[in-house]
């Protein structure tokens, strides 16, 4: 059987089908059944199920041996690389077995690519969004600001019948200032680099309650362990993309933000009391936040809560450099 | 304070379009003098010793030290310099972390040509300076605290305090709200003053334990 189970494939099948016709042959020719020139039903019924009985034989035996090919095949549709660690298991040690194992080993490799080409290009993509928000910050922004204390200058100085055309320039030149300015803040809260990622979250919740309605019921402890730039960077999307998806989808009228140390990591908590996910498939919006948690070996978890609403946790351990 | 003498102000900004415009309205407004100007907070920080400063204006963020750390540094002092904020961000987090570090004012840059004398004054006068965006967050977090039925503050508010409130809370300017309830601008801006009084949110230290204990920023 050992030797049998170390054929390649293409000889197990051969020799499988091969035992089958010698066992088929050996049965007609040492069985009184005989063939007339012109076939009787009743042989015809002997040879049908002689037929039958080697084909039942026949799909037995190469199904043993080609069923964990199905197995892989179904796995592979299956398999999806935002949540890593989907393996089959290695038993037996046949041909099968080893494209098995060189299908975990290419499953690994695929993982770890994707999780550093994903980290790599989120990080480029927020070095971008840093560098584009500080340049509209410094360069337009305060150009703009400039523009708009020379105005005031101006202003104080010309005779009442421009007054009023250029009170309209004025304005115009601060609805665009604070345009820059909210679209600097899309791109890359400066609060975060500036104070902090509990300074941060608590804008956030502000923010949240401004915009939508919902009460943000806040629980940031203080003392958390200083964590890098790269995990509070993570954490903060994925709070402020839990916050957006209660805002937009859950109907709900309260929301729960905690931020809190549990042993040797931190735990994020956007926990609201709308109406739920069940059923629903995965949006981009949470694909996105298991990259960012991926990122920083962060475990994300979205669920619907017993009491109803939707539960997003992430844990990051600390002192991950 | 000698009403004599004018205001002797220090100005950091890393942009020098920005201190140019802000030095051009100061110097025009009598009373306020710009002594020395900074490119970051480590200069300003070094002007003080060699210049005497009433009132120091900082950028929330300059190279080397931002304003924050400037004012931190500043506000350690025998004799601290009244401090106020210059600032991009509209941004409650940012306002009180100014007020820790011992600023008595924030003033938004996209508003600082109508704001920044008034600040200017406020501070001299020991006030702090709300700027509109942060009033209505606080008071928008008041009025979500009485409905929630919290006991909030110990006085109570009269009818057209209500009626102000509620306007500020909707971010209504004070022209907006003395045009909607037809009164003038300074008793909308009195009215104003009372409420901040009444819900103990006078001047710094007041406004910081109010936003730490209504959870707005952390202790």
């Amino acid at each position: 059987m050992n030797a049998l189970a170390r054929l390649p494939l293409y000889w197990r099948v051969v020799l499988i089908n091969g035992l089958v016709f010698v066992v088929g042959t050996v049965a007609l020719a040492f069985s009184p059944a005989t063939v007339s020139t012109r076939v009787l039903a009743s042989e015809a019924v002997v040879l049908a199920v002689g037929l039958t009985v080697i084909l039942v034989l026949n799909a037995m035996l190469l199904r043993r041996s080609l069923r964990p090919l199905d197995r892989l095949a179904a796995l592979m549709d299956r398999v999806d690389l935002q949540q890593p660690g989907q393996r089959l298991p290695e038993t037996g040690n046949g041909p099968v077995a080893t494209l098995v194992e060189r299908f975990n080993a290419m499953l690994e490799r695929l993982e770890a690519e994707r999780a550093t080409s994903s980290a790599r290009a989120l990080a480029a993509q927020e070095a971008e969004r840093q560098r584009i928000a500080q340049e509209l910050h410094d360069e337009v922004g305060q150009g703009l600001t400039a523009v708009l204390l020379g105005l005031k200058r101006v202003a104080d100085r010309v005779p009442d019948e421009v007054a009023d055309e250029l009170r309209l320039v004025q304005d115009t030149a601060r609805s665009s200032l604070e345009e820059v300015r909210e679209v600097a803040r899309r791109l890359r809260p400066g609060v975060l680099e500036d104070l902090g990622l509990v300074s941060a979250l608590a804008a956030l919740a502000t923010d949240t309650s401004t915009h939508s309605g919902i009460h943000v019921q806040r629980g940031l402890a203080a003392g958390l362990p200083q964590l890098s730039p790269e995990t509070e960077l993570a954490i903060y999307r994925v709070a402020q993309e839990a916050l957006t998806n209660t805002a937009r989808h859950a109907e709900a009228d309260t929301v729960q933000l905690s931020l809190t140390r549990q042993g040797d990591s931190v735990a994020l908590l956007v926990a609201d009391n709308g109406r739920g996910i069940h059923g629903r498939t995965e949006g981009s919006g949470i694909r996105g936040m298991r990259e960012r948690a991926l990122m920083v070996d962060g475990k994300l978890s979205v669920r619907p809560r017993p009491e109803g609403g939707t539960e997003v946790r992430l844990v990051v351990p600390v002192g991950t450099p | 304070m000698n009403d004599r003498r004018p205001v002797r102000i220090l100005l950091a900004d890393d942009h020098a379009l920005v201190r140019r415009g802000v030095r051009l309205i100061l110097d025009n407004e009598p009373g306020l003098e710009v002594v020395a100007e900074a490119g970051d907070g480590a200069e300003a920080v070094g002007l003080t010793r060699t210049t005497e400063v009433d009132l120091a204006i900082l950028d929330v963020a300059m190279p080397r030290m931002t304003g924050l750390q400037a004012a931190r540094e500043l506000s350690r002092r025998r004799s601290p310099p009244r401090i106020l904020m210059l600032s991009m961000y509209d941004n409650e987090q940012y306002f009180f972390e100014s007020l820790k570090a011992g600023a008595s004012g924030y003033v938004l840059k996209s508003v600082a040509d109508q704001d920044l004398v008034e600040a200017c004054q406020a501070a001299m006068r020991g006030e702090s300076f709300l700027y509109p965006g942060v009033m209505s967050a606080l008071v928008r977090n008041y009025l979500e605290r009485v409905r929630r039925g919290e006991r909030v503050s110990a006085t109570v508010l009269t009818p057209r305090e209500d009626e102000v409130i509620k306007l500020i809370a909707e971010g209504h300017s004070s022209k907006e709200i003395a045009d909607a309830l037809t009164i003038s601008i300074k008793t909308v801006e009195r009215h104003r003053s009372n409420i901040l009084g009444k819900l103990g949110m006078r001047d710094r230290t007041d406004l910081t334990r109010y936003a730490i204990r209504a959870g707005l920023v952390e202790p």
